[in-house]
């Protein structure tokens, strides 16, 4: 069968900023943060870090209280994202349309962890003899991608990706290879992720990669690439992308934001935590490969950026390898600087980011970026406020996780036509 | 029939949105959207409030009338030890 070209006809996302995506997008490119100091009142020691929070979100109001009782926070702000992306490319919530060739991708790294974190604190600290009836299908990490096809009607393949951090930039990428391949013709991908519980904090904690703060600085605690980085702020979010078989989007009359046209996937298969360069050039040469780009052709690449003083050094060691004489010209930023990192929820935000970015020709900055660390430097850091005017129209979107699973999508919208 | 039914009605007002007027004798669990998990949780909550322990293979009821039937047996049966 023939190749097919992959459109993406909606977008939509859980703003940390309360607003919808229009706002979201808006604020980062003002180098907005999101990030605020969290506390709770968690025994025995409270938690008070730098974090990103969906604060505004009700789930009975958007989901329902029938549909919010029986889903837990990953879920329920996967549903709420993917509703704003289905609403996006002109379908209607209400409808359950009972499609046998629309399916899910979703991406989680954790899960229902905080439906997991109430049995266990029911069973071990408040004396309990058993959990609530729920939790297994609270907890289950396919949760959000079969609440989603539940709910709309998508009867093609519904998968979840565990890939760590990678996780909805697989998923992504993987129901863009069934459409690609003739397998769907839409699929609904993204990814959420809700890591705000104390135990996975305080594991997140005891690794020794969660950037520092308090309620003066919080806001700046995420600083990718910077000389004084001090590491990755957890988040909570979730982003939504309707990926269909361009024929089709042309054929129903759907807005076309951008075409999905390659996605590269590697594994550095040498440490489970410290990445590698090699494994990174990878992903993106085959995401490049798969589009049919050549490297001089990409105008801007949002990358993983997580803040970490390894990780950093290592993408940018990447991007200069991959890009060579052009890496000095090439934009770059790490938006995770102002909506930190959302887990398994990442790849979906930012890829949401790069489709706005190229829509709107504005490329939003790694914030906090005041002095570049030598080893990130080569590239064209996007510092301060929005870069724009640019006519970028093809752009990459990183995502490399623990384990060493690599995932890089390409992006373009220099073909949005409506020719096949 | 009143404590069983109260129970009911403030765990489906809360967790469904369902009017405690509704919660009648003759009405289905269909017509009021109470799927097998909704049940569980209702067993559940049985359980919690009247010191229960039911056993796996409870019958499955159609109407409100016929849940508080069932509850109301194993209460007895509980209370007989």
């Amino acid at each position: 069968m023939a190749r097919r070209r992959v459109a993406i006809t909606g977008v939509g996302l859980v703003s940390p900023f309360g607003g919808d995506g229009e706002d979201f997008f808006a604020r980062l490119l003002r180098g907005e943060s999101c990030v605020r100091l969290y506390c709770t009142d968690d025994k025995p020691r409270p938690l008070a870090m730098p974090a990103v929070r969906c604060a505004d979100f009700d789930a009975g109001a958007i989901l329902g209280k029938a549909l919010a009782g029986s889903t837990d926070r990953f879920a329920q702000l996967g549903l709420a994202a993917a509703f704003d992306a289905w609403r996006h490319a002109g379908f209607s919530c209400a409808d359950h349309i009972d499609k046998p060739d629309y399916g899910v991708a979703w991406g989680t790294a954790l899960g229902g962890t905080l439906a997991y974190e109430r049995g266990y604190r029911d069973l071990w600290q408040n004396g309990r003899e058993r959990v609530a009836p729920l939790s297994v299908v609270l907890g289950m990490n396919n949760a959000a991608s079969a609440h989603i096809a539940i709910q709309l009607g998508l009867g093609n393949s519904c998968l979840s990706y565990t890939v760590a951090c990678a996780s909805a930039a697989a998923a992504i990428g993987e129901g863009y290879r069934r459409i690609r391949d003739g397998e769907a013709t839409l699929m609904l991908t993204g990814g959420s992720d809700a890591p705000l519980c104390y135990g996975v904090v305080r594991a997140w904690e005891a690794l020794r990669v969660l950037a520092p703060g308090d309620g003066n600085n919080a806001a700046r605690a995420c600083r990718p690439f910077s000389a004084d980085r001090a590491g990755l702020v957890l988040g909570e979010g979730a982003a939504a992308l309707v990926l269909e078989d361009w024929q089709h989007a042309v054929k129903r009359q759907a807005p076309i934001l951008a075409e999905l046209a390659g996605y590269g996937a590697s594994c550095d298969h040498r440490h489970v935590v410290r990445p590698e360069a090699s494994g990174q050039v990878r992903a993106v040469e085959l995401a490049l490969a798969d589009a049919g780009l050549r490297p001089g052709q990409v105008a801007y690449v949002n990358a993983h950026g997580t803040a970490t003083p390894e990780g950093d050094a290592i993408e940018i060691e990447a991007l200069r390898q991959v890009f060579g004489e052009h890496a000095g010209d090439l934009p770059v930023s790490a938006t995770k600087s102002m909506h930190g990192h959302m887990m398994g929820a990442s790849g979906a935000i930012e890829a949401v980011i790069t489709v706005l970015a190229l829509q709107q020709d504005a490329l939003p900055p790694t914030a906090h970026l005041d002095v570049i660390d030598p080893a990130c430097a080569g590239v064209h850091h996007v510092v301060g406020a929005a870069l724009r005017g640019t006519g970028a129209r093809i752009a990459l979107s990183n995502s490399f996780a623990f384990g060493g699973s690599n995932a890089v999508l390409a992006i373009r919208t220099d073909r949005n036509d409506t020719s096949a | 029939m009143n404590d069983e039914l109260a129970i009911m009605r403030t765990f489906l007002k809360g967790r469904l949105d369902i009017e405690p007027a509704r919660i009648t004798p003759g009405a289905t669990l269909a017509e009021l959207e109470i799927d097998s998990l909704i049940l569980l949780e209702l067993f559940f909550e049985f359980e919690e409030q009247f010191g229960l322990n039911l056993a796996k293979d409870i019958p499955t009821p159609k109407t409100i009338g016929e849940l508080v039937d069932i509850v109301k047996g194993l209460r007895r049966a509980t209370a007989a030890g």
